[in-house]
């Protein structure tokens, strides 16, 4: 293998002096990498490695949080759902700081035990995130759910809202570093759509930072050659065809439906609601929920982030009002989130 | 099995008896006698130094030491570090009713053991007790005092300056989080808890040293930036120079913690003028806790803050800790 050094000497190699290249990444991890080794500070300056919808705590949409603060605050209802998402801010505040019966959890397995544990009590878990995390939810659907137990799901495609990105020619993207755990699941052939329809390189990288400098080579070769190929340099984890079982299960219990990402608006079938055969465990049908409008945030360009159309050190609050410990905006509150990662490693 | 309670903090017989039966017995000194109520004590300097910290660790004991260890390391380092001499130290303990009178002599015996260690006097104290339930078994403050033999000052850094670490880092943060039992990992790591002073005292006298701070809560990325702001100049850390041990590395990974934000408690952090490192080094090395102690960084006037040089020669900077990675870590 070759050293780090060795490899930033091959992408300068391959970067014109006067050519603007723009790769996106869509994963929290990857940014979260990017920014904490710097790989930004070598990179040759009319290379832009830029975060995109990578982070699925930031795109939940203000709708499904509301509704999730709302039922934590049903005097029947423990709500459950991961730790980042307590604390997204909304006009209504955070399901930490506004609501009432709620848990964090790190595992959906950890509901069903909450569901048995409180049998005089609806649990409804919260299930955010690309297909990632959509593939356990499925796996405790599979397993079986007692039947005090509901979800809220709010799971988005990662493939459908890059190909959004694709299409808006204001942010004119070059290429893709896809999402390495997202890759697991749907596999390296999920991505063929991107060179095949639209004529842009995408390559699955891991989370090490030399591997994702060997994404990058990978890119920009296909580039300099005029060429656009589903690449994959995390074969170790990534297979072609992904993990078939996950799924599987996936579209035993999802169907694919319209949903809301935060920031961008209503995306046509990018998201994951339950099947109708499992509508009595669905959160929205039980309680009834009704989509609530989104309300801008007063200063915060998230919108524009996750669309990679902003870096984070462009929004006036950005270290001023906003910081992890007071987030303004979603971006500022998980780890995955560029405005957070950016708060703890930009000298910006 | 002897537990604490609520009597023993009330003044009266109970309270004497546990004088008698578990302080004195341990901690009996010069100025720890006469049970007066206040000690009376010489120093002979300028300036003296005078710290106080107050020690809430959970859990009680850990791999490494314990809430006893801590209150008496933590104390002498952060006068050691300030250029003092550590001499005299006061002894406040809370508990709560319902403490294994076992588990406090052992805390005791520990204070007595590290005080001796490091070369210090318990000369006064005081003993509270809080209902059950009102506290976590014990809490410890300590105040100490020692005499001024080096001024130390962030002023005093100059752009060339070199960061030296003492030894490898996040030891004490890692074996806390161990210890609480949150995480299913099996490791040999034990808490850097020593008290620094006698390996910090003979580097008073080189002219070169310029500033010493022990990087205990916030770790060392903390005192770092610290020391940027305080000094107006920029930090250059270089991450393949950090000390870290192998199990360090890999658990901290695991868990998402970065080593330069945990605590340590047996480290010092020395800014010092080029010329005089090797030495420092040299003498550093002499001491069994300073045998890893290294070049991190060093100081420049080319930008304001912490940057770290990241193993792929990328650069990043490095920010105060925002929330504290593990609550109650001393
Ligand atoms: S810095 Fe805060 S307010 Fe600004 S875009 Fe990021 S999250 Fe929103």
């Amino acid at each position: 293998m070759k050293s780090s050094e060795q490899l930033i000497k091959i992408i300068h190699s391959l970067v014109p002096a006067e050519k603007k290249i723009k790769i996106m990444n869509v994963c929290g991890s990857h940014e979260h990498t990017i920014a904490f080794s710097g790989i930004r500070s070598i990179l040759p300056a009319n290379l832009e490695i830029i975060p995109g919808p990578g982070c699925p705590v930031c795109v939940c949409s203000e709708s499904d949080i509301i509704n999730a603060i709302n039922l934590s605050n049903n005097p029947d209802v423990i709500l459950v759902t991961y730790g980042d998402m307590l604390r997204v801010p909304t006009r209504q505040g955070s399901i930490r700081a506004d609501g009432t019966s709620y848990k964090m959890i790190t595992s959906p397995m950890e509901a069903i035990s909450i569901a048995k544990k409180n049998p005089e009590k609806s649990v409804v878990f919260f299930s955010i995130g690309f297909e990632t995390t959509t593939a356990p939810t499925a796996a405790i659907l599979q397993m079986g759910l007692p039947d005090n137990l509901f979800i809220l799901s709010s799971h988005k495609l990662t493939p459908v809202i890059m190909e959004l990105l694709v299409k808006d020619t204001t942010i004119a993207i070059d290429g893709f570093i896809a999402p390495g755990h997202v890759s697991a699941i749907v596999g390296a052939n999920a991505w063929k759509v991107f060179p095949e329809k639209y004529g842009i390189p995408i390559v699955v990288a891991g989370f090490e930072a030399e591997n994702l400098l060997m994404g990058l080579i990978e890119i920009l070769s296909q580039l300099r050659d005029g060429l656009a190929r589903a690449g994959n340099v995390y074969k170790q984890v990534v297979r072609p065809e992904g993990n078939a079982h996950a799924q599987g299960i996936i579209n035993k219990f999802f169907k694919v439906a319209d949903i809301n990402w935060r920031g961008i608006g209503h995306v046509p079938e990018s998201g994951l609601q339950l099947r109708d055969e499992y509508a009595r465990h669905n959160a929205n049908v039980e309680f009834n929920l009704q989509p609530i409008k989104e309300e801008k945030i007063p200063g915060c360009i998230c919108g524009n982030i996750i669309l990679g159309k902003a870096y984070p050190s462009a929004c006036g609050l950005f270290k001023t009002q906003c910081s992890p410990r007071t987030p303004q905006g979603p971006c500022m509150v998980s780890m995955e989130g560029a405005c957070n990662i950016w708060y703890r490693t930009s000298s910006e | 099995m002897k537990k604490i309670e609520i009597g023993h903090g009330g003044g009266g017989r109970l309270t004497r008896d546990l004088i008698q039966e578990v302080f004195l017995k341990h901690l009996k000194g010069d100025h720890l006698h006469a049970l007066e109520d206040a000690a009376t004590l010489s120093l002979k300097c300028d300036q003296i130094a005078m710290t106080t910290d107050s020690y809430v660790v959970h859990p009680l004991f850990f791999p490494g030491g314990n809430i006893g260890t801590l209150a008496i390391c933590g104390t002498v380092n952060d006068l050691a570090v300030s250029g003092a001499i550590p001499q005299y130290i006061s002894l406040g303990l809370i508990l709560e009713e319902g403490l294994p009178l076992d588990t406090l002599e052992q805390i005791i015996m520990s204070i007595s053991e590290a005080a001796r260690d490091a070369g210090v006097q318990i000369v006064t104290g005081d003993t509270k007790v809080v209902e059950k339930g009102k506290g976590d078994g014990i809490y410890i403050n300590t105040t100490g005092i020692g005499s001024i033999v080096r001024r130390m000052s962030a002023e005093n850094i100059e752009s060339g300056d070199v960061i030296i670490c003492t030894g490898t880092l996040g030891d004490h943060g890692t074996a806390i989080a161990l210890a609480r039992e949150e995480f299913p990992v099996e490791s040999e790591l034990t808490s850097d808890c020593a008290a620094l002073n006698k390996m910090l005292e003979p580097l008073f006298k080189i002219d070169g040293i310029r500033w010493m701070r022990d990087p205990t809560r916030g770790g060392a990325a903390t005192v770092m930036v610290e020391l940027a702001d305080a000094s107006g100049l920029g930090i250059q850390l270089f991450e393949d120079s950090i000390p870290l041990r192998n199990d360090v590395r890999f658990i901290t990974e695991m868990l998402g913690f970065d080593p330069l934000y945990l605590a340590n408690e047996g480290k010092a952090i020395i800014a010092v003028s080029e010329s005089c490192s090797v030495e420092v080094l040299r003498m550093l090395h002499n001491n069994p806790l300073g045998v890893n102690a290294c070049v991190i960084g060093k100081v420049t006037s080319d930008f304001k803050g912490v940057r770290l040089r990241t193993v792929i020669g990328g650069e990043r900077s490095l920010i105060m800790a925002e929330e504290e990675t593990l609550p109650r870590i001393c």
